[in-house]
């Protein structure tokens, strides 16, 4: 049977692909960045059960990596599709590495070793890393990468430690980019998302106050693999967070800049967030600023009952107007009307955490046009009926799943990576 | 750069000081300010709240005088630009409001079209002649000294309307501070009203309000507050004894300077050609240090 091409190395993706492979068929697994993983592979815990995120993942991480059916190409992205279903040929191009593969170990010493500190993208850019680096602990497959736009040798023609301290003799600077040409039979496509960027919302002065933090930088910052080892040390003074306000509905549910749609999860991921903090310290302050609580999983409005009983989390109901800093202490105050009762009050904060939206990959247009799919207002993709088909796609052999079409959590991507897989592997034997 | 210049009644009945320092400052920059024949009041302060047709009428008027003489309008007021940015917005709207007002106004042979640029003072500093621009200028630093900025609600609201800043994060008055050689940084009630508009309606709120927002000033250790609106000069500067007596606190004094005031400081001119010596809040101290 010909192969299948999972596109997004993210949980729905992983997910699919080891659906597929468990099924005999042979897969080709596309992530553009160095690693699988995605944003599951940053999130400190899941809800509502609090189990740490990477332990459940990184386990399907390494069974992609060590399944004889799946075949990872990372650093790679979809550039050209032709041909039709059960029969596409896809044109891949595989950004080079600068490491050999077969080689690299994942020693780390080249990172250790290397000069130049570079804005860590995996760590929400709350620390550094180096220009040769190993994109998290748990990466798959763990080997080295070069970031040729930071590297003294890429830019400058000088250093090469790297290569002059790594064991292995993995360091390859003469790597080009490649271009992968695959014929497969249906194709799955896993992009996930990308967070919103809260800087246009200056009421709440994401961007000017280094303490006001999105939640995907919330995540890192309570992490214990974070850049604090999981301490609130908050950014700006490194002073420990012992009042902190989560901020609900940041740039959804509004007509004016950001989006109409309901993120979907915020509520969720902030009330787990609001127990972690709980958790660390039982004595911190905990406020959730909402506008009302769309809590309807399985266990999640137990889990909300929970974190006020239980935990002592305050909710508020109430979207506040505006966060304001004090230039000589760095403390937040947020400024907000409780509309349970109609005033108009602020309270003081140590770090404020804004429940940002989940909006399309920017890449959502190009791969689009490749594939011949129709993008909706939001360049979300389209399913082929959101009721009936919700994994189908107006081009026959090709299958959505997880946030590609949409916000969604962690369970919801799981269960359409199933299914989206199954459809895949239904059209890979129709065409056998 | 040419300009109309809007003085509007507050300036012209009680704040010299600011007409004086900005006739001083803005031709040493090359802006030349051409003075209205017959310009009335802009029809803000109340009119507005009362007669939409009146408050329309008097502020498409100044601009109707602007547009024969074929400049745009600098108003040094943020009510007043505030008050002929809404007139344009809502006479586009409503043709048949804009006819009423031309039948009017033709009987002193003036005609409203709406083609009248209106310029603030902030855009013309900030935007035309640029931080850099003005730092050329500089010729006095005013060196060692934190001032507060304080743009005013009127510059920067609303904000779905052309207004002069960013509604949330109001950086313009920032950065022209900044090129005198003074300091300047963010503070939480930067963006606060100055507290004026409620004068008539409560008078012990309004110093209150203003009051507040000059112990903030004071708390983070500014020097002094400066703006260039004459509606909050007046409660900061013109009352600040009242709102010392209304906070019964003797000690809260902060110096308050027109913008201008302190560009011409830095650009040389003596300080009473800036009419300095009629703000009423303690700037003598200050403006020494400035000086020497």
């Amino acid at each position: 049977m010909k192969p299948v091409m999972v596109i997004g190395g993210g949980v729905a993706g992983i997910q699919a692909a080891l659906d597929l492979a468990d099924r005999g068929l042979e897969v080709h697994l596309v992530e553009k960045t160095p690693s699988i993983g995605g944003v599951m592979a940053q999130l400190d815990k899941t809800l509502p059960t609090m189990d740490c995120s990477i332990c459940i993942l990184a386990p399907k991480m390494i069974e992609c990596f060590r399944h004889p059916n799946i075949t990872i190409h990372t650093q790679s992205q979809v550039k050209e599709v032709s041909g039709g279903t059960g029969n596409f040929d896809v044109k891949v191009l595989k950004e080079p590495r600068s490491v050999d593969e077969s080689k690299c170990t994942g020693c780390g010493i080249c990172s250790q070793k290397c000069p130049t500190k570079v804005i860590d993208g995996w760590q929400e850019g709350l620390t550094t890393r180096k220009a040769v680096y190993i994109m998290f602990p748990q990466a798959v497959p763990l080997t080295a990468t070069i970031d040729r736009e930071h590297c003294l040798y890429f830019q400058k023609g000088v250093c090469q430690v790297c290569s002059k301290v790594c064991p292995a003799g993995a360091i390859d600077y003469e790597q080009r980019p490649e271009e992968l040409n695959l014929n497969v039979s249906s194709i799955v496509v896993a992009t996930g998302f990308q967070e919103y960027d809260p800087t246009e919302l200056k009421e709440y002065g994401y961007g000017r106050f280094k303490d006001v933090l999105t939640a995907m930088e919330f995540e890192r910052l309570v992490c214990a693999s974070g850049p604090t080892g999981g301490h609130l040390n908050r950014p700006s003074d490194n002073k420990l967070a012992h009042r902190v306000a989560f901020v609900q509905c940041v740039g959804s549910r509004t007509h004016k800049k950001g989006y109409p749609f309901c993120s979907s999860v915020c509520c969720m991921y902030a009330t787990k967030e609001a127990v972690l903090i709980k958790e660390h310290d039982p004595t911190s302050e905990v406020n959730v600023f909402y506008m009302d609580l769309k809590v309807f999983g399985k266990g999640f409005q137990q889990f909300v009952n929970r974190a006020k009983s239980h935990y002592g989390v305050n909710y508020v109901r109430g979207r506040p107007g505006e966060i304001r800093m004090n230039p000589l202490t760095n403390d937040l105050t947020i400024w907000y009307e409780d509309t349970a009762n109609g005033d108009v009050s602020s309270m003081e904060a140590d770090l404020a955490v804004l429940c940002t939206t989940m909006i399309a990959r920017p890449e959502n247009v190009e791969l689009a046009k490749a594939l011949g799919l129709e993008l909706d207002e939001w360049d979300f993709f389209k399913s082929l009926n959101p009721l009936t088909n919700p994994v189908e796609t107006g081009m026959p052999g090709v299958f959505l799943c997880g946030c590609s079409h949409g916000p969604r959590d962690i369970p919801e991507s799981v269960a359409e990576a199933s299914g989206a897989a199954a459809c895949a592997a239904e059209v890979a034997r129709r065409f056998m | 750069m040419r300009y109309a210049l809007y003085l509007g009644c507050t300036i012209q009945s009680e704040q010299y000081g600011y007409e004086a320092s900005v006739r001083e400052t803005l031709p040493k920059l090359g802006v030349e300010l051409v003075d209205m024949k017959g310009a009335s009041c802009c029809g803000f302060p109340a009119l507005n709240s009362v007669s939409k047709l009146g408050w329309h009428y008097l502020s498409a008027r100044n601009l109707a005088i602007a547009e024969d003489m074929g400049l745009p309008l600098l108003p040094l007021c943020n009510g007043c630009h505030l008050s002929f940015v809404e007139t344009k917005h809502f006479l586009k709207e409503d043709p048949e409001l804009k006819n009423i007002i031309n039948m009017n106004l033709e009987k002193e042979g003036l005609h409203y079209e709406g083609s009248t640029r209106v310029v603030h003072l902030l855009e013309v500093l900030h935007d035309e002649i640029g931080a850099q621009g003005i730092g050329e200028k500089v010729v006095k630093p005013i060196g060692g000294v934190k001032l507060a900025a304080h743009p005013g609600c009127h510059a920067i609201r609303p904000s779905d309307l052309q207004r002069v800043d960013d509604a949330e994060d109001p950086q313009k008055l920032n950065s022209l501070i900044k090129a005198l050689g003074a300091e300047t940084f963010d503070y939480p009630e930067k963006i606060d009203c100055c507290g004026s508009q409620l004068a008539v309606a409560s008078g012990r709120t309004t110093l209150k309000i203003a009051g507040d927002k000059l112990k903030a000033v004071r708390s983070y250790g500014f020097d002094g507050l400066v703006t260039t609106c004459p509606f909050c000069f007046k409660m900061y500067d013109g009352r600040q004894r009242a709102i010392r007596g209304a906070l019964k606190d003797d000690t809260l004094e902060v110096p308050v300077f027109y913008y201008t005031q302190l560009l011409g400081l830095a650009m040389g001119s003596s300080p009473d050609r800036l009419g300095l010596q009629m703000n009423m809040s303690p700037v003598d101290g200050l403006v020494e240090r400035m000086t020497e």
